[in-house]
């Protein structure tokens, strides 16, 4: 009888286990495999049997080298690409990492403020719920569009600060075209957060504020100490998701920039992690750096990740 | 203190465009209650006994009315202005809070106006005095002791309670370690020299300012006046306070645990200690033991009744249980529909109530109801003669209420009923009765148990202090 029954039950996830093994587990194991294969193509597969051509020669750390900038990819040359990795100038890694821990700090604590202002509101609530929302429902890449209209040169942001600086179009420097990204990334994370700490929110107990009253906390130590607290659950899903999305961003750049460099010359100083494995994708002999990159983020989004669940233990509260 | 309510009125307003009318919670209602006195506010849910005890607390606000507290009009002071404490009906203990933070928390956003004081003095005076009997001291340390390994937790609570001293400090004497001294007496002296000296240097830190310590740890200027401050509590008072709140109502073991760890009853005393944390002078109730299970209910209601008394604190406690306003409270106060029906002790109203509503409220099993009338002053239910009435009530249909005690099975009884169930009870007996005349469901009769009772038609005479009459149409008490 209980065979049965058990046949049953995975006859009944067969469908989601077929496709999560065609289209989830297989790419991963695939991914780590290709990203230790030396001269990898992707037109020719696994078969090394190619007449002339040098491929696929083997088992390698190389792949890891080069993406990180430690080997040179074609040794005659010994010219290392530092545009994954680099400690004297912009970086796929390094901006990836600056994305990540400055835009989610950020955007969680204005999303955790705005969501506390407007539950307090009792006028033009759903109004500004709205507002706040819209960026939800709007295309990243238009968003984006937008945005490289604001900025421009001669878009509105430099008519009200009354200045001709270039922050985005091409030639803008690096800095400038970074902190238009923050904004944007920023901004772009908000709805969501707020949708969530609202809905967090509204499922406090009333009671909680009225005791408070009676104590005549003030409205900052409610928030401190009450709140905030009782929030945290939330706060630890935004906060995981959040540095998880950023690790991979991508999008945003695409949008407001539509290209991976800030001036002429074509040095990618606007690369994150993916964009870069996008970009590797796009010749088939490089496909083996891009799986490489990926695994290199896989374990880094792992680790920062069992930090904050660590964290998360001491912190979040019930 | 007294707390006087007058012609207090809340209404939430309606919409006309949808055509709900304003809902009126509570309806002009006047209510004295003394210094000191456990009120009860009973009534069935929806009649305005939570929202009475909001506005006392502040957290709502009356559309007309006026709430004193002694003399003072508080109707429209903020609540943390009223100096009260509030229980809520499910506790409402911050669930990330420990006990301990739980009840500190409304001592953090405390004021209190004080003559200055010299906390060093106040301490210092306080080691030396634990000091002078500092074999009392290490025989408490001593016996705290499990397995002859002393743990310094267990210690520092020891010292705590006993000389009613802040966590804080009894930290700092364990922390001499005297109880494990080689050469006692040095170190006792070194410790009391230590504090003699602190003494000194504050006392000449405030001559340099021309001030001094009195008696009482004041300080005081040339002309022995205090200074009047409006400060926060420091961490000692703060702690002793709490632990004094926490002894009140025996959580004192219980500070680190957090209130999800807790049974019912316990988060509830919890509940109460953090009402009762800034000494309140006035405690508010909100149907404190609608969340706990039967026994525990009435044990609760027993301590809270013990506590109240304790600290002489005036308590208003809303419920719909009537027994449990009747076994704890000096006072209750019945309401229906936003209004005051009876107000009075608890035996007083259940025995002399002013209307049906009243007569059915109170009591369990609830009294029962019968259809009757007034002819030539002598009352009837159906054909039956119940008995006489003053000569001057004019003759009118009537209901006729008798509490289950009034009933005693004799052969000469004025009242018949047809017996349907007996139900044993123990201590006595219950009878399910019916009559055609009974308005409502089930007649429920209880009797002494050392009679037999049989099923089929009973003969009852009525005890006339449990019968009482009401107008049918005003359904007011009918003086017979």
């Amino acid at each position: 009888m209980e065979k049965r029954n058990n046949y049953k039950a995975w006859l009944y996830l067969a469908p989601a286990l077929i496709l999560m093994a065609v289209f989830t587990f297989f790419p991963l194991v695939n991914t780590i495999i290709v990203s230790f294969i030396e001269n990898y193509n992707s037109a020719y597969g696994f078969n090394a049997e190619v007449g002339e051509r040098v491929v696929n020669t083997g088992f390698t750390f190389k792949n890891y080298g080069v993406v990180l900038g430690i080997t040179p990819r074609n040794p005659s040359t010994g010219v290392l690409d530092k545009t994954f990795l680099s400690f004297t100038g912009p970086s796929a890694l390094g901006n990836t990492l600056m994305i990540t821990f400055i835009t989610v700090p950020i955007s969680v604590v204005i999303a955790l403020v705005i969501s506390i202002a407007l539950n307090q509101i009792k006028v033009l609530k759903k109004f500004f719920q709205t507002v706040f929302f819209m960026p939800y429902v709007t295309n990243i890449i238009a968003v984006g569009m937008v945005f490289s209209i604001i900025f421009s040169t001669n878009g509105i942001f430099n008519a009200m600060l009354k200045s001709n600086t270039n922050w985005i179009n091409v030639g803008a420097s690096y800095w400038n075209s970074m902190l238009i990204l923050f904004v944007y990334i920023i901004w772009n994370a908000l709805p969501y957060k707020i949708l969530i700490f609202l809905s967090g929110l509204q499922n406090i107990d009333k009671q909680y504020y009225d005791a408070a009253k009676i104590d005549g906390a003030s409205a900052f130590k409610v928030a401190r100490k009450v709140t905030i607290p009782l929030l945290s659950p939330q706060i630890l899903y935004i906060t995981i998701t959040s540095f998880i999305g950023a690790f991979k961003e991508y999008t945003a750049i695409v949008g407001l920039f539509n290209r991976s460099y800030t001036a002429d010359g074509n040095v990618p100083d606007l690369f994150t992690v993916v964009y870069y494995i996008y970009d590797k994708l796009n010749s088939t002999d490089q496909v083996q750096y891009a799986s490489a990159a990926a695994v290199i983020l896989f374990i880094i989004i792992m680790l920062i990740t069992l930090v904050q669940m660590k964290v998360a233990k001491k912190r979040v509260h019930y | 203190m007294k707390i006087k309510i007058v012609g207090l009125t809340k209404k939430f307003p309606g919409d006309i465009k949808k055509g709900i009318q304003d809902t009126v919670a509570v309806d002009h209602l006047d209510l004295e209650i003394d210094d000191g006195k456990l009120i009860g506010l009973l009534g069935p849910s929806g009649c305005g006994k939570s929202t009475t005890l909001y506005m006392i607390s502040g957290l709502k606000e009356p559309t007309d009315g006026q709430i004193y507290f002694d003399d003072e009009d508080v109707t429209f002071l903020t609540p943390e202005k009223r100096g009260i404490g509030l229980v809520f009906q499910n506790y409402a203990l911050y669930p990330h809070m420990t006990v301990y933070k739980n009840i500190l928390f409304p001592l953090t956003s405390l004021k209190v106006k004080d003559n200055e004081k010299s906390f060093v003095v106040e301490k210092s005076k306080k080691i030396i005095e634990i000091l002078d009997n500092v074999n009392a001291l290490i025989d408490l340390i001593k016996s705290t002791a499990i397995d002859g390994k002393i743990k310094r937790d267990a210690a520092v609570s020891a010292i705590c309670n006993k000389y009613k001293v802040s966590m804080y400090l009894a930290r700092q004497i364990y922390s001499y370690n005297l109880h494990a001294s080689t050469d006692l007496n040095n170190d006792v002296q070194k410790r009391i020299d230590d504090a003699l000296i602190s003494i000194k240097e504050e006392k000449e830190r405030l001559i340099k300012k021309n001030l001094h310590v009195n008696d009482n740890n004041e300080i005081v200027n040339e002309n022995n006046e205090c200074k009047q401050i409006e400060r926060k509590l420091t961490k000692d008072e703060m702690d002793a306070l709490v632990r004094e709140a926490a002894r009140l109502v025996q959580i004192e073991n219980y500070l680190e645990r957090k209130p999800a760890e807790l049974s019912g009853g316990q988060q509830q005393r919890v509940a109460i200690a953090r009402a009762l944390v800034k000494k309140p002078k006035v405690l508010l109730l909100d149907e404190p033991l609608s969340n706990l299970d039967a026994r525990l209910r009435i044990q609760t209601r027993e301590e809270i009744r013990k506590i109240q008394q304790r600290t002489g604190i005036t308590t208003v406690f809303v419920t719909h249980d009537q027994e449990e306003a009747m076994s704890i409270c000096d006072r209750i106060l019945v309401m229906k529909d936003g209004k005051a029906m009876q107000e009075g002790e608890p035996q007083e109203v259940y025995r002399d109530p002013k209307d049906l509503f009243v007569a059915k409220f109170l009591g369990t099993p609830p009294i029962n109801v019968f259809k009757g009338y007034i002819r030539n002053n002598q009352l009837y239910i159906g054909n039956e003669k119940i008995k006489d009435v003053n000569p001057n009530i004019e003759d009118k249909n009537v209901y006729v209420a008798i509490r289950p005690e009034g009933f005693i099975i004799d052969d000469k009884g004025v009242f018949s009923l047809d017996c349907k169930e007996i139900i044993t009870m123990g201590r006595d007996l219950s009878l399910v009765c019916s009559s055609p005349f009974f308005v409502g469901d089930k007649i429920k009769i209880i009797i002494d148990s050392d009679i037999t009772p049989w099923i089929g038609t009973i003969k009852f005479s009525i005890r006339d202090s449990k019968l009482y009459v009401f107008d049918e149409k005003s359904e007011e008490r009918i003086a017979i």
